[in-house]
């Protein structure tokens, strides 16, 4: 069937809107900053937010229209960006039971937290460039979800990971928000390589990079078109992809640390929207891992073993950000544990109803610490707590031990760091320092140092 | 023939406008504008290189030849490689020439650019291995001479020289028993053999792959990060590899072979040694060695999506690498010298400087909606369909790449204030020429299907030119 072309009828120009209004917004408030004239604050949040929620309206419409069609997906055909040979990247939109839910409550949830934080950043210095990155994240979010070729995913995946990076290290002038974002910017790069080269492979396989080619069918119920062997090829490369978007163990020691970013993008990359991304792509490929049973058990023991993580480790976090951030990863891997399992729409609800009330939770928790603190200090105390816990039911050595496990957060992060992190740094060093002695022979003398202000013979 | 004159024309003005630049600046020092006349100077050779450009597009698509030719090159060659890459150099040329902070007008080292960026342009005009070696070593001879009379610059200028020397060497014994015995030609000997090894070896040399990659680094920390820009970013030695080696692949296989590992390696070496920097131009060094092996690794291929790939990547890569060593030297004129260890707190004090090193930054590691993303996409599908082992370097290479960009912008710009100074506007030319850069890495990769399919037709000729170039007359003519 050919698919129809853009401005066709109404529901292509409604597909298209939910993706070009976040561009529109990043271009009208990214140029002018770029141009040194930034718009004021009040214009930003306005631009920001209509873009978003004339994006939710568009997506709701969408989202009605499609039912009427009975959830068939609607293909949107937007051209080649460039071909070369075989190797083609196409841009097509697709709008199905899957996508449009996901952009709505997304493009909603992104038009709520612009307007919190319009207040919330209220004379910040950062303010213009927080509504960049949140425009950014809009417009990559909305892509991927959209985009019906793994081309167009990829292009989406990436701006969620450059713009949640850039917002977790939002206050730069703090070491631990810079350590916090460049942390997670290397478990993104790293993981990124797991959909580069299942995009690859899915060129190599079907020619394309349209979804079309490697499943047919509507979602849920579509069906694998590549061989098993393919299947089970992309099906583990995506989970490595999405094991660090989602925090899953043993990618998972930037999410806490993720929290040094502003409430309001903590509330929608790490409570709602990003944390969601490797779900999003692993239930968009869902016949893909049904076709490689060994890849779904694999990630129904990721998911559940991330929960199982985060649970223990959560429960002796002494912050709140910290405490919702592991409720979040604890979330997650129980929604990839679901995916796993061949479950389809429960996923897709759990994704959607944790979102929002995860999101709810992080916005409301500084104003939430300042209300208990003001109700301790009307009490003379600290309100009781239950202290019940399924720990104490336990042996006492087998929850001490627990106790500990928790606090050293799984043992993961030092597994990582001592096994490949450090050992790849001293290697990188010692080859450094190899090089700067080599050079520093040949020239018969010391190039350490050397930086300086550009001399007045600077040009050649 | 209309379009071939214009065209040769178009390159002559294009090569000559620098000199006429360079010698006017000699005959009225200090009278006019230093920057003015370079800026007009490097003005007319981007206008030209244009014109050449469009020439070669509205052509035949066949290459323009002028003068005698030698062992399958010609003297003047004007095919889609040289409409490419002459106003990338133009645009590299231009953006140093507007950034350059005005301390470094007063000196006579804008003549030097000047006759660089001339040597530059007729280098990459020409395939003619004896003109090639020429400028070779005019163009080392200057380089070397510019570092060495930079400030503290003496012990880099050893370090490049005894590089270059022995490149050079190679290069002209390996052009000269090129010439005698092309290996390409049916019964060519041994002679031509260690010919084609001489001339590979004098490209990895100059293109600092490793195991012969050591001045890479002195040269961006102990040169001036122009000098360090002009030298590195056209490429010759790649240039070179392509008209002597990659357009006779069929007689110098081996050497392609050694070549392309050597770039591979170099790739991921080079990426994975910008994450453990000390200092800026350190970071910035590093990435240009690896993206620029990157180029020559992809050329080597033999599938069209590959080299499609690294043309895309010779340009991407070498315009983003040019705005963040130009940020860097803008920062360095600033508040000095700019270590990555720990966070320099420079965001309070350039605040555009900072988004402009962002924005290369991401045009530098593939970023969606930048021309490196397409670059990254097409050199890493042709370098999987070609060879896996090529795919998992190239991977490797953008991951490292990209740790170490956004690395150095954090430690950069992150961190407490430390410049006790008052905030550094963005000058105006320096404006123009970062927003002029960001316009062409952004534009070509939220629209890329001409550009990309102009590379395609360049790629198609290159890989022809394997199988026409298997019995080339020795002596060619042209008119």
């Amino acid at each position: 069937m050919t698919p129809p072309r853009p401005f066709d009828d109404p529901l292509s120009v409604l597909v298209i809107y939910q993706l070009v209004a976040p561009v529109v917004a990043l271009a009208s408030i990214g140029l002018p900053a770029l141009l040194g004239r930034p718009l004021s604050e009040r214009t930003t949040t306005r631009v920001v937010g209509a873009a978003f929620t004339t994006s939710f309206v568009a997506a709701l419409v969408t989202l009605v229209m499609i039912i009427n069609r009975g959830f068939a997906a609607h293909v949107v055909h937007l051209g080649s960006m460039f071909a070369v040979g075989h190797h083609a990247a196409t841009i097509e939109l697709v709008a199905d039971g899957l996508s449009v839910p996901y952009v709505c409550f997304s493009t909603g949830l992104c038009a709520l937290v612009n307007a919190f934080a319009g207040k919330y950043l209220h004379r910040e210095p950062g303010f213009t460039r927080f509504f960049i990155l949140l425009a950014l994240f809009g417009t990559g979010m909305n892509l991927m979800v959209l985009a019906g070729s793994i081309d167009a995913l990829f292009a989406g995946w990436e701006f969620l990971g450059i713009s949640s990076a850039l917002l977790i290290g939002f206050f730069h002038e703090r070491r631990n928000a810079v350590d916090a974002a460049m942390r997670a910017f290397c478990t993104y790069r790293v993981c990124d390589v797991g959909l580069l080269a299942a995009s690859v492979v899915i060129h190599q396989a079907t020619g394309s990079g349209d979804f079309a080619t490697l499943f047919a069918g509507t979602w849920p119920e579509a069906t694998c078109l590549v061989p098993g062997t393919t299947a089970l090829t992309v099906s583990l490369l995506l989970i490595f992809a999405a094991l660090g978007k989602s925090g899953q163990v043993p990618f998972s020691g930037w999410l806490p640390r993720a929290m040094e970013g502003p409430t309001p993008s903590s509330a929608i990359f790490y409570g709602a929207l990003s944390i969601h991304a490797g779900a999003y792509v692993l239930l968009r490929c869902e016949s893909v891992l049904d076709a490689a049973p060994a890849a779904a058990w694999l990630l129904v023991a990721i998911g559940g073993g991330t929960a199982l993580h985060a649970a223990i480790v959560g429960s002796v976090q002494t912050d709140l950000k910290s405490m919702l951030a592991y409720a979040s990863m604890t979330q997650a891997g129980i929604i990839l544990a679901e995916i796993g399992l061949g479950l389809r729409v429960v996923p897709l609800v759990h994704v959607i109803s944790h979102a929002i009330l995860r999101s709810l939770q992080i916005l409301r928790s500084p104003s939430a610490m300042h209300d208990r603190h003001e109700l301790a200090a009307a009490l003379g105390g600290h309100p009781g707590s239950s202290d019940w816990s399924l720990v104490r039911l336990l042996p006492r050595g087998v929850g001490r031990s627990l106790y500990h496990i928790a606090l050293e957060r799984g043992f993961e992060e030092a597994v990582v760091t001592r096994l490949v992190v450090l050992p790849l740094m001293a290697m990188l060093k010692a080859a450094d320092g190899l090089e700067r002695r080599w050079t520093t022979l040949l020239g018969g003398g010391s190039t350490e140092g050397r930086m300086r202000h550009d001399s007045s013979g600077g040009m050649p | 023939m209309v379009v071939e004159t214009v065209s040769l024309a178009a390159v002559a003005v294009c090569t000559a406008a620098p000199l006429v630049g360079a010698v006017t600046l000699r005959l009225t020092e200090r009278r006019i504008d230093p920057r003015l006349v370079a800026s007009a100077a490097v003005g007319i050779s981007l206008v030209a290189s244009l014109v050449a450009a469009a020439c070669w597009h509205l052509g035949s698509g066949r290459p323009t030849t002028f003068g005698p030719g030698l062992a399958g090159g010609s003297f003047v060659l004007i095919d889609g490689l040289t409409a490419i890459l002459l106003p990338y150099v133009a645009v590299v040329d231009m953006a140093i020439v507007l950034v350059a902070p005005r301390r470094a007008f007063a000196s006579p080292g804008v003549r030097r650019l000047l006759t660089g960026a001339a040597i530059t342009f007729a280098t990459l005009s020409t395939s003619h291995p004896v003109a090639l070696t020429i400028l070779w070593g005019v163009s080392i001879l200057a380089t070397w001479t510019t570092i060495r009379s930079t400030a503290g610059g003496r012990t880099t200028a050893r370090v490049y020289g005894l590089a270059m020397a022995a490149a050079l060497a190679c290069m002209i014994s390996g052009t000269t028993l090129l010439v005698a015995d092309p290996p390409w030609l049916t019964g060519s000997g041994t002679t031509g053999a260690a010919g084609g090894w001489l001339v590979a070896i004098a490209v990895m040399i100059r293109k600092g792959l490793v195991p012969f990659h050591s001045w890479y680094h002195t040269l961006f920390s102990g040169a001036s990060l122009a000098t360090a820009l002009v030298v590195t970013m056209p490429q010759v030695a790649t240039y070179t590899a392509v008209r002597l080696l990659v357009g006779h692949a069929d007689g110098v296989p081996d050497e392609l072979l050694v070549l392309s590992n050597a770039a591979l390696m170099t790739a991921a070496y080079g990426a994975a040694l910008a994450v453990v920097q000390r200092d800026a131009r350190g970071l910035v060094g590093m990435l240009a060695m690896s993206q620029s092996a990157m180029v020559l690794a992809g050329l080597s291929g033999t599938v069209p999506t590959e080299l499609c790939g690294a043309l895309a990547v010779w340009v991407s890569s070498g315009l983003a690498l040019t705005g963040i060593g130009l940020v860097v030297w803008a920062l360095e004129s600033r508040g000095g010298a700019i270590s990555i260890e720990t966070l320099q707190g420079r965001f309070a004090d350039a605040p555009a400087l900072a988004a402009f090193f962002l924005l290369f930054g991401l045009a530098t590691l593939g970023f969606p909606g930048t021309l490196s993303f397409v670059a990254d996409d097409l050199i890493i599908s042709g370098s999987l369909d070609d060879h896996l082992h090529a795919g998992l370097f190239v991977i490797a290479a953008t991951v490292f790449a990209g740790i170490a960009v956004m690395r150095g912008w954090f430690h950069v710009f992150g961190g407490q204030v430390t410049v006790d100074a008052p905030r550094h506007a963005l000058l105006p030319r320096e404006r123009v020429a970062f927003t002029a850069l960001v316009i062409i890495l952004f534009g070509l990769g939220l629209w890329p299907g001409p550009f990309v399919r102009s590379l395609e037709k360049v790629a198609a000729s290159l890989l022809t030119s394997r199988h026409h170039h298997a019995a080339p007359p020795l002596l060619e003519s042209h008119p």
